[in-house]
């Protein structure tokens, strides 16, 4: 270096370096339901305040477990008709659907080689206990070709043990490939409509092609059906973690 | 329109109605009027004085308020009257009381038979010409003419329905909501008239109401939330059957 006046040139210290706390940063983006994510609509947003308070209300008296589509979850309700007055229920969450309070998922499994289905919604009362026995993500949001699919994959055990999880860990996404029953499904799977990527495909490359003829690449392009929820989620993300600290 | 459980973990549909700057604009005595009861009437949410016009701004001088957007009358006995000027609040309304909401309908506009008055149209196929959707026969040979009345196209919707007898679940004093069971004519945001119930059912259900109003000046002080006794509460457990 050129030294200036000829003295030696000042003793620059090292830059201090810059330590990237890896936790602080996931908690950032931390699970929010989807059911808290107000529709685009003309109602108005005090509607979904309530809803909201109400929702938070229950939440802290009973526990709503983070999960997500594909994630094995074993759900206790109270029968009126059943001998010990509550019902054990365990499937794989099939589909999560409706906002606010009306909030569903759908539970599949096959017992006694018959498939079964059941709807539950998130806040009933009725629902007294929900565990996550396996918590992971698939690589679709819906998973209603498991009715199309051979019945292996969606038989799980009824006695199942949870699956320990690490907290702060990066939830798995099980990049599974079901294989189908032969057609006729129930819908048109391979159609580029419903997007599907779980599903290994066994049909002939013309009929793949063929199916291709429904595609609507304009779809992704469309301005209006657009929906930024990102500053919505902030806020209802802050609101949230407010009351529940209360 | 809202989910809520009872305490036995049926779910029932509400609809929330929100009490938005409700005041009582002027007393109309039985003589003046002419009816059988003397009326009151009452104004519904604000508005810009620009959108009304200068002759409509008279009721609203003298009762002291802004410009409302609809302006109701209600029947009263004498003993309810209340001075112009008060505010009017969803604290008014108990919880566990019977109501009757009156709106109008959502307008369909021009509707052909089948849609307004349900009739079954024709077949698709097997020969029909031209005649799918269409009222066929309007009245019979010997009548030699249409009935008045007769049940024709028309426009529909956009008039004043009224659903009877809706419960009442709860009530928010704080916001100024009443949670009503069920369904209510008109679309989300539109403006309603929430009575007290006139089926004979429901004539001795409301013990100790607000009477004439709730005024929210007076010493009683509410807790923000008022609920019904079968509703679940989400500060309780989950619902068990012993």
């Amino acid at each position: 270096r050129v030294s200036s006046d000829g003295k030696p040139p000042k003793f620059q210290p090292p830059p201090k370096p810059v330590i990237i706390d890896r936790k602080t940063q996931k908690e950032e983006t931390r699970f929010l339901s989807p059911e808290f994510i107000p529709p685009r609509g003309r109602t108005d947003p005090l509607k979904y305040f309530m809803e909201r308070k109400d929702m938070i209300q229950r939440r802290k008296v009973f526990n709503i477990p983070e999960f997500y589509v594909g994630s094995i979850l074993a759900v206790t309700t109270a029968e009126p008709c059943a001998s010990d007055k509550s019902k054990r229920f365990v499937g794989i969450c099939i589909q999560r659907g409706g906002k606010g309070l009306g909030a569903t998922f759908v539970l599949r499994n096959v017992i006694e080689d018959q498939g079964v289905e059941i709807c539950y919604e998130l806040y009933s009362p009725r629902i007294q206990a929900i565990e996550v026995l396996k918590l992971e993500k698939r690589l679709d949001e819906n998973l209603q070709y498991l009715r199309d699919a051979l019945p292996e994959y969606s038989t799980f055990d009824v006695n199942m043990k949870p699956v320990p999880r690490a907290a702060h860990e990066e939830i798995p996404v099980n990049k599974l490939q079901v294989r189908m029953k032969p057609k006729p499904w129930s819908k048109r799977w391979e159609r580029p409509k419903y997007n599907i990527k779980g599903i290994k495909f066994e049909l002939p490359e013309h009929k793949m092609k063929a199916a291709q003829k429904w595609s609507q690449p304009w779809l992704e392009f469309d301005m209006l059906r657009e929906y930024d929820t990102s500053k919505i989620e902030e806020k209802i993300r802050k609101e949230l973690s407010e009351e529940l600290e209360k | 329109m809202m989910p809520i459980w009872t305490k036995s973990g049926e779910k029932r549909a509400v609809t929330l109605l929100k009490v938005q700057d409700c005041h009582v604009l002027r007393y109309v005595s039985k003589e003046e009027s002419g009816g059988k009861t003397a009326k009151l009437l009452v104004g519904g949410k604000n508005v810009s004085p620009f959108s009304k016009p200068e002759s409509a701004h008279e009721i609203f001088k003298e009762a002291g308020v802004p410009p409302k957007q609809k302006v109701t009358t209600f029947n009263v006995t004498n003993d309810a009257i209340i001075k112009p000027g008060t505010p009017l609040y969803a604290a008014h309304f108990r919880p566990g009381q019977f109501v009757d909401v009156t709106a109008k309908t959502i307008g369909k506009g021009f509707q052909g038979v089948m849609k307004r008055w349900g009739f079954k149209g024709q077949p698709a196929s097997h020969g029909q010409t031209k005649t799918h959707r269409r009222p066929g026969a309007i009245s019979t040979n010997k009548a030699a003419k249409v009935y008045r009345g007769k049940k024709m196209p028309g426009k529909m919707g956009n008039i004043y329905r009224t659903s009877f007898g809706l419960k009442v679940w709860r009530i928010n004093t704080k916001h100024d909501i009443i949670y009503v069971n069920g369904s209510v004519p008109g679309h989300t945001n539109c403006l309603v008239k929430v009575r007290d119930s006139k089926l004979p059912t429901y004539k001795d259900c409301n013990k100790n109401p607000p009477f004439p109003t709730f005024f929210a000046d007076g010493d009683e002080e509410l807790p923000e939330d008022l609920f019904d006794e079968e509703i679940f509460q989400f500060t309780d457990p989950s619902v068990t059957f012993a």
